[in-house]
């Protein structure tokens, strides 16, 4: 008893962080994929419930519903690619801010503060020798040339 | 006083906070550093569980529960979408595990096939074709993920508290599990996929049925959509085919 008892609140609370973190995933990454991976995930999380639950009323009912919840994600997985690729290939980008175009009329357009991958300009410019000197030479230089 | 609420709240904010460094994001926000407190708040949530008894029992869940729950973190986070992809099977697997410590074999099997196997390698298929060269700036910078990050959390600590407050509430009594001979008759039987089958087409019969219809209806979708994709080049190819024929009459 007390162990089924832990079982159960031991799974729901494990499925209760997965669903989390795949809402966390679904709300906040914008690749249109990593979305769509996340929303599997929550699927995830409420698969673990439905089982620990089954389990915990001896009743297959719950894993029966799983069953069923594979093969909807299964379905949805290739709707929801199908209508990925298609997207990409208008936009050419996986990026879910390109369709906000579709937003509400009364909504402000999301302004995006992008990472520039370019190092900031700085005024520390290179420090040259000065021309006209004619360079050391070592005895090595001499004899051949490594450099031209 | 520290109780149980108090715990969930706090773990849950770590959590969120360990989240939120952990997210991409646009300023120069250091995403290792996001590592401890959310490893803090899994340690917290996961200490504040039961036992299940038997330290070998609890090893091996504690072991699955950690790999799934690091994966899905990892996968939420990783800049990278194939990486993300990768953790998102490892997450897998450790819910198949997890799923085998129910007694789930099905299921667990069934998970490792059909996601691990079959919807995760599309998801890599879609990734190779559609992800762009080099880093993706989209995938640098999320939406308000502080915001997000508190919204996970506080549905984890609803989850867990409401959940946990009803199992071990001693005023209501909980409601009656199956004793041990019971579950071996019943979910953990030994012809479990038997069970399973008998189950699925007798009672289920009708739904498994209408799953058949959605996948084809699906297949039958995912076909149109994409050939429709391409839908103004066809157009286009029609109309050129059809101007000949139109100027002879």
């Amino acid at each position: 008893m007390g162990q089924e008892i832990a079982l159960l609140n031991n799974y729901l609370v494990v499925g209760a962080m997965l669903f989390g973190i795949g809402l966390i995933g679904f709300l906040s990454r914008r690749n249109m994929i990593v979305m769509f991976l996340s929303a599997e995930m929550m699927l995830q999380g409420v698969s673990l419930s439905l089982v620990a639950w089954g389990r915990w009323h001896n009743d297959f009912g719950g894993q029966m519903l799983v069953i069923f919840i594979i093969a909807v994600a299964a379905c949805e997985a290739a709707i929801g690619l199908a209508l990925i690729m298609m997207l990409f290939q208008r936009s050419g980008s996986l990026d879910v801010a390109v369709w906000q175009t579709l937003r509400e009329a009364n909504q402000p357009p999301y302004v995006d503060s992008a990472e520039s991958d370019e190092p900031p300009p700085t005024t520390d410019w290179p420090k040259l020798p000065t021309a006209g000197n004619r360079p050391e030479l070592t005895p090595d230089e001499t004899d051949h040339r490594s450099h031209v | 006083m520290i109780g149980p609420t108090e715990i969930y709240v706090a773990a849950s904010l770590l959590g969120a906070l360990g989240m939120w460094l952990m997210l991409p994001s646009a300023g120069a926000r250091n995403r290792w550093l996001g590592i401890p407190p959310a490893a803090v708040a899994l340690g917290m949530l996961l200490a504040r569980t039961p036992r299940l008894g038997d330290w070998l029992a609890d090893s091996v869940f504690l072991v699955m529960a950690v790999v799934t729950v690091v994966a899905a973190a990892a996968t939420v986070t990783c800049r990278k979408p194939v990486y993300s992809a990768l953790w998102f099977g490892l997450s897998l697997l450790g819910t198949a595990g997890l799923f085998m410590f129910q007694g789930a074999q099905f299921i667990a099997v069934a998970t490792v096939v059909v996601y691990a196997g079959a919807i995760l390698v599309t998801f890599l298929f879609v990734l190779m074709l559609a992800q762009p060269e080099g880093r993706a700036s989209y995938d640098r910078t999320s939406w308000e993920s502080l915001v997000s990050a508190v919204t996970g959390a506080v549905i984890v600590t609803v989850l867990s508290m409401t959940l946990t407050g009803v199992l071990t509430a001693e005023t209501d009594a909980p409601l009656p599990s199956a004793a041990a001979e019971e579950l071996g008759a019943g979910v953990l039987t030994k012809a479990h996929t038997a069970r399973i089958g008998a189950e699925l087409f007798g009672r289920h019969l009708i739904a498994v049925e209408v799953a058949g219809l959605l996948l084809l209806a699906a297949l039958v979708g995912a076909a149109a959509i994409v050939g429709q994709s391409r839908g103004p080049l066809a157009e286009e190819d029609d109309e050129t085919q059809e101007t000949p024929d139109q100027s002879t009459i």
